[in-house]
C-alpha cells in the first residue's frame, strides 16, 4: 500500500475519534454544568484544558463561559481540533483515499459531512445541546461498525484501527490527567464530604469514557478516585482504557509489513509492558500526574515512529 | 392521470427522439457509407421508432415520475460524492454535474457505423503519431506541410526517435461527435491527451438502472459497465512485461476530475498515485509503499505532458516526478497516453485526419470531418473572407473559445474587424460552417423540452481497438445553448445503444427475426 494512503487512513481515523472524544467531553461537561449551578469559569474551562486549547481559546477574547467554550470546541473554524474541523479533516482524508476504503465507509463519512453542514446551518452554536453530541458519537460508532462489517482485514483496515487506538489512548490519558492534575497524591485519602461532592465528578469522568457500568460490575462498590484511575489505566477489557488501547495497537502493528517496523514494534511493546505488568499502587507512588505525562509523551513517540516507518513520502 | 407533456423541437432541429412536421428526415442526405446505419422508421405520432418503447413507458407513467426520480438521483449522486471541483473563493467547492433522467438512445446500426469509423480514425491517428516522430513519411509525401508539425507547440521534439511500445501513442481517446441538422454525424475533435468524462458515463448508467429498472426490462440496452476491465486490459497490453504493476497518476484531489481518477483506479484495482508517491532511481520508477519501494511498469497519467517531469519539461511543476522522462526514454516505464500526442488533436492538424486515413490505411474515411477552410490556402482564405458571417473562424492553436469569431452571432463591425486580423496572419486561422447540434428531449424546469447534445465515445487501443457501446452524452441545459461543457451549465445523459433485436423494429419484428433463426 502507498505510504501516503496509509497516512490518510491513519489521520482520517484519528480525526473521527477526536471528534467523538470531543463530543464525549462536551456532553459530560454539560451534564456537570447542569448539576453544579454555581459552576464558576474554572469548571467551564475544563474541556479547554483537557484538549490543550488554552492558547486558541484565549485568541478568541471570549469570556470563559460554558456556552462560549462549547461553541468554540464544537464549531470554531480556527481551532484545528473543533468538531467541525475534525469532521472536515476526516472527510478530506477519506476523499483522498476513497478508492482504498469500501464504498460503504466512504458514503458514511460523506453523509456525515453533508449532514454536519445542515446542522451547522440549523444549530445555534451557543445552544449546542446533548442531541448534537449524541449524533457525533453515533456517527463515529456507525463508521466503526461499517468498517468492522465491510473492510477486508488487510493494511487499510490496520491503519484505520491504529489511528483509532492511539487517538483514544491519548484522550483517556488527558481526561484522567485533568481530573487529578492539580491534586496532591494524598487527595486519594478523601474525607466524607469530599466524597460526596466528588461522586458526580468521578462518575462523569467514567461516563465520558463509557466506563460507568464497567466500574459497577468490576468493583460493586462506591466510586472512588483510586479505582477510577485503576480501571481507566489498567482494565484489559475496557475498550477505552490505556491497557486495552495499547493491546490493540500492539496487535495491529504486529500485522503491518515487517520490513520497516522493528523500532515501532519495540516502542509499542515497551509501552504495553508497562501497562500489562504495572499496578495502581506503583503509579500512585510514582505520581499519577508524572505517569500520565510520561504516557502522553510515549504516544507522541509512538506516533512519530509509525509515521517514520510507514507514512513518509520523501 | 396526467401525462408527461413534451415540448416539440423547432422545425430546423434534428431531434433524436421526435420528428416534427417539416423537420429534416434522418438519413435524407446520408453519405454512402452511413446510409446503412441511419434509417429508422418514424411512427405516426412523430416519435422515432427506436424511442417507441421509451415513449410508451413515459406516456403510461404519472407526471410526477420523472421529478421524483430525479430527486432520488440527485440525492444518490451527492451521497456517493460524484462531483467535480469548481475553483472559487474557498479554494474549490464541489458541485454535482446534473444528470438528466431521459436517455439518449442510439440504434444498433448507427452504433456499428460509428464504431467502425472510430476504429479507423484512431488507428490512423496512431500511425500518424508514430510516423511524425520517426520517418515522417507523410511530410516527405507532401501531404502536410512540415512547418505545420514542427512549428506546433504540441510537437514534442524530445520525443523524436523515442520508441513507444507497439507504436501505440494513444491508448485512450475521447472523440467528440455531433449530429448536424442534416442528420449526419461529424467528428468535432479528437481528444488525444487526457480525455475525461468516462466515469459519468458509468455512473449515469448505474443510476438509471437503479431508478428505472423497468425500462431496462423493456428493451436490450447494451452494457457499458465493463469499461474499467477493458481499460486495465489496454494498459497491461501496453507493455511486454508479464503481470505489470499499473498505476494511475492524478494531480490530486483538488483537480476537477479527481472523482474520476479515484473511481477508475478503484474499479481497475490499481494504485492511485500522486507525483510525491513516486521516485526515480537508476532510471526505474518506484512508488513508496508501506513495504518499501515498489517498481511501476505502466502509468495511466491524468496529467498534461508539461507537468510530468520538472527535469524534462516545466521546471516549476510539483505534480510530476523528477527523472520520469529519462526512465520513459529508456523503456523502463510505459506512459499512457504517450508524451507528445497533443500535436494530433490540434485544430491545425484536424483537417488532415481524412488524408491520414487514406495515406496510412488506404481506405476512405468512414466518419465525416467538419469541412474546414485553412486560411493559409489562398482559395480558402478568399472564401472565408467572403462568407465570414456564416462561418466559425478559429485560431489554430487557440483553446477555450478565445480568439474566435462566431459569424452568425457577430455584428457587421465585429466581422469586419476579425477579417482584418485574419488577413494579417492567414495561416493562424481556420474556419468551419456553423453546425446545428441535434437535440434530445430533456427534463428541465419547464418540463420536457429539447436541448442540444453531443457524444463522446471512449476508444481504447491495446493490441486491438476496443470500446464499450455508446459514450458520454453531454447536454446544454440552457434553452438554445450549444455549450455542453460542465463548467458552463452542461449536464449529461445516459447513452443507450440498443441491442440488435431492439433496434427500433418493435417486438413483432424482433420476434419474426428470432423465428427465422438468425
Amino acid at each position: 500500500m502507498l505510504s501516503r494512503v496509509a497516512a490518510h487512513l491513519y489521520w482520517m481515523s484519528r480525526y473521527l475519534e477526536r471528534a467523538e472524544n470531543m463530543a464525549r467531553i462536551l456532553d459530560v461537561t454539560q451534564s456537570l454544568a447542569m448539576l453544579d449551578r454555581s459552576a464558576d469559569s474554572g469548571g467551564a474551562m475544563t474541556p479547554i484544558v483537557i484538549t490543550e486549547a488554552q492558547a486558541e481559546f484565549a485568541a478568541t477574547n471570549l469570556p470563559a463561559t460554558y456556552e462560549n467554550v462549547v461553541a468554540f470546541l464544537a464549531w470554531d473554524r480556527q481551532h484545528p481540533s473543533s468538531i467541525r474541523n475534525c469532521i472536515e479533516s476526516t472527510r478530506e482524508n477519506a476523499r483522498a483515499v476513497r478508492g482504498s476504503i469500501t464504498s460503504e465507509m466512504w458514503e458514511n463519512i460523506n453523509d456525515t459531512w453533508i449532514a454536519f453542514q445542515e446542522k451547522s446551518r440549523s444549530i445555534n452554536p451557543l445552544m449546542t445541546g446533548n442531541e448534537f453530541f449524541e449524533w457525533v458519537k453515533e456517527r463515529s460508532h456507525l463508521f466503526r461498525g461499517i468498517t468492522f462489517a465491510t473492510a477486508r482485514r488487510d493494511q487499510p483496515y490496520h491503519f484505520v484501527r491504529l489511528g483509532t487506538f492511539i487517538e483514544r489512548a491519548d484522550n483517556t490519558a488527558r481526561i484522567l490527567n485533568v481530573k487529578y492534575a492539580d491534586e496532591a497524591p494524598d487527595s486519594f485519602e478523601e474525607t466524607e464530604v469530599d466524597k460526596e461532592t466528588d461522586y458526580y465528578r468521578l462518575s462523569a469522568v467514567l461516563r465520558s469514557v463509557s466506563a460507568l457500568e464497567a466500574y459497577r460490575d468490576t468493583y460493586r462498590d462506591v466510586i472512588d478516585a483510586r479505582r477510577v484511575a485503576e480501571i481507566m489505566i489498567f482494565d484489559p477489557k475496557l475498550p477505552r482504557s490505556l491497557r486495552y488501547c495499547m493491546d490493540e495497537a500492539t496487535a495491529v502493528i504486529d500485522e503491518l509489513p515487517r520490513a520497516s517496523s522493528r523500532v515501532t514494534r519495540r516502542i509499542v511493546s515497551e509501552i504495553n509492558a508497562k501497562l500489562r505488568y504495572g499496578t495502581i499502587d506503583e503509579v500512585l507512588d510514582y505520581g499519577l500526574k508524572r505517569y500520565l505525562a510520561d504516557f502522553l509523551l510515549d504516544m507522541v513517540k509512538l506516533g512519530n515512529s509509525v509515521n517514520a516507518a510507514y507514512m513518509e513520502t520523501h | 392521470m396526467t401525462m408527461h407533456a413534451i415540448t416539440p423541437p423547432p422545425a430546423h432541429h434534428f431531434d433524436e427522439m421526435l420528428v416534427t412536421a417539416g423537420a429534416p428526415e434522418r438519413g435524407q442526405s446520408q453519405s454512402q457509407s452511413q446510409s446503412a446505419g441511419g434509417q429508422s422508421q418514424v411512427q405516426s405520432q412523430g416519435t422515432r421508432a427506436h424511442y417507441a418503447a421509451y415513449n410508451d413507458w413515459l406516456q403510461s407513467s404519472p407526471e410526477q415520475t420523472l421529478s421524483q426520480r430525479r430527486a432520488q438521483a440527485d440525492l444518490l449522486f451527492r451521497r456517493i460524492g460524484i462531483t467535480f471541483t469548481v475553483y472559487g473563493d474557498e479554494g474549490g467547492t464541489e458541485r454535482l454535474i446534473p444528470s438528466d433522467v431521459i436517455p439518449r438512445i442510439i440504434t444498433a446500426d448507427e452504433w456499428s457505423y460509428l464504431e467502425k469509423g472510430l476504429t479507423q480514425r484512431v488507428t490512423a491517428i496512431n500511425r500518424f503519431l508514430a510516423d511524425i516522430y520517426h520517418d515522417q513519411a507523410i511530410l516527405k509525401a507532401g501531404l502536410i506541410p512540415r512547418e505545420q508539425i514542427e512549428g506546433n507547440a504540441q510537437f514534442q521534439t524530445k520525443m523524436v526517435g523515442v520508441k513507444v511500445p507497439h507504436d501505440t501513442y494513444v491508448s485512450i481517446t475521447g472523440v467528440d461527435i455531433v449530429r448536424n441538422n442534416d442528420g449526419k454525424y461529424y467528428v468535432l475533435e479528437d481528444n488525444l491527451r487526457v480525455p475525461s468524462g468516462v466515469s459519468y458515463m458509468l455512473m449515469n448508467r448505474k443510476m438509471m438502472m437503479r431508478l428505472f429498472p423497468e425500462l431496462f426490462l423493456r428493451q436490450t440496452v447494451r452494457p457499458v459497465e465493463h469499461y474499467p476491465a477493458l481499460l486495465l486490459q489496454t494498459l497491461k497490453e501496453a507493455t511486454d512485461i508479464d503481470n505489470p504493476t499499473v498505476v494511475l497518476l492524478t494531480p490530486g484531489r483538488f483537480n476537477s476530475a479527481y472523482f474520476e481518477h479515484t473511481f477508475l483506479a478503484q474499479q481497475m484495482g490499481v494504485e492511485l498515485v500522486e507525483g510525491q508517491d513516486l521516485f526515480v532511481k537508476d532510471d526505474y520508477v518506484y512508488m513508496r509503499t508501506t513495504s518499501g519501494p515498489q517498481r511501476v511498469d505502466v502509468m495511466y497519467r491524468r496529467l498534461d505532458d508539461v507537468f510530468l517531469d520538472p527535469l524534462a519539461f516545466r521546471p516549476d511543476s510539483v505534480l510530476g516526478v523528477p527523472g520520469l522522462f529519462n526512465a520513459y526514454v529508456k523503456g523502463n516505464i510505459v506512459i499512457c497516453n504517450a508524451i507528445g500526442t497533443g500535436v494530433a488533436d490540434d485544430k491545425s492538424i484536424y483537417p488532415y485526419v481524412p488524408d491520414m486515413i487514406k495515406f496510412y490505411l488506404d481506405e476512405d474515411p468512414i466518419l465525416n470531418n467538419v469541412p474546414t477552410y485553412q486560411c493559409r490556402k489562398p482559395a480558402d482564405l478568399s472564401y472565408v473572407l467572403a462568407n465570414m458571417k456564416d462561418l466559425v473562424v478559429k485560431e489554430v492553436h487557440g483553446a477555450g473559445g478565445y480568439g474566435m469569431l462566431v459569424g452568425p452571432a457577430a455584428t457587421a463591425k465585429e466581422v469586419e474587424d476579425f477579417a482584418a486580423v485574419v488577413k494579417a496572419n492567414p495561416s493562424n486561422y481556420i474556419a468551419q460552417p456553423t453546425l446545428s447540434l441535434s437535440s434530445c428531449p430533456t427534463f428541465v424546469e419547464s418540463g420536457i423540452a429539447p436541448r442540444h447534445i453531443d457524444l463522446r465515445p471512449f476508444v481504447l487501443t491495446g493490441r486491438e481497438v476496443r470500446m464499450v457501446p455508446g459514450g458520454l452524452t453531454r447536454v446544454a441545459l440552457r434553452e438554445g445553448s450549444l455549450v455542453v461543457n460542465s463548467s458552463q451549465g452542461g449536464g449529461t445523459k445516459d447513452t443507450w445503444v440498443l441491442g440488435d433485436a431492439d433496434d427500433g423494429r418493435g417486438d413483432a419484428a424482433a420476434l419474426a427475426k428470432t423465428s427465422e433463426g438468425n
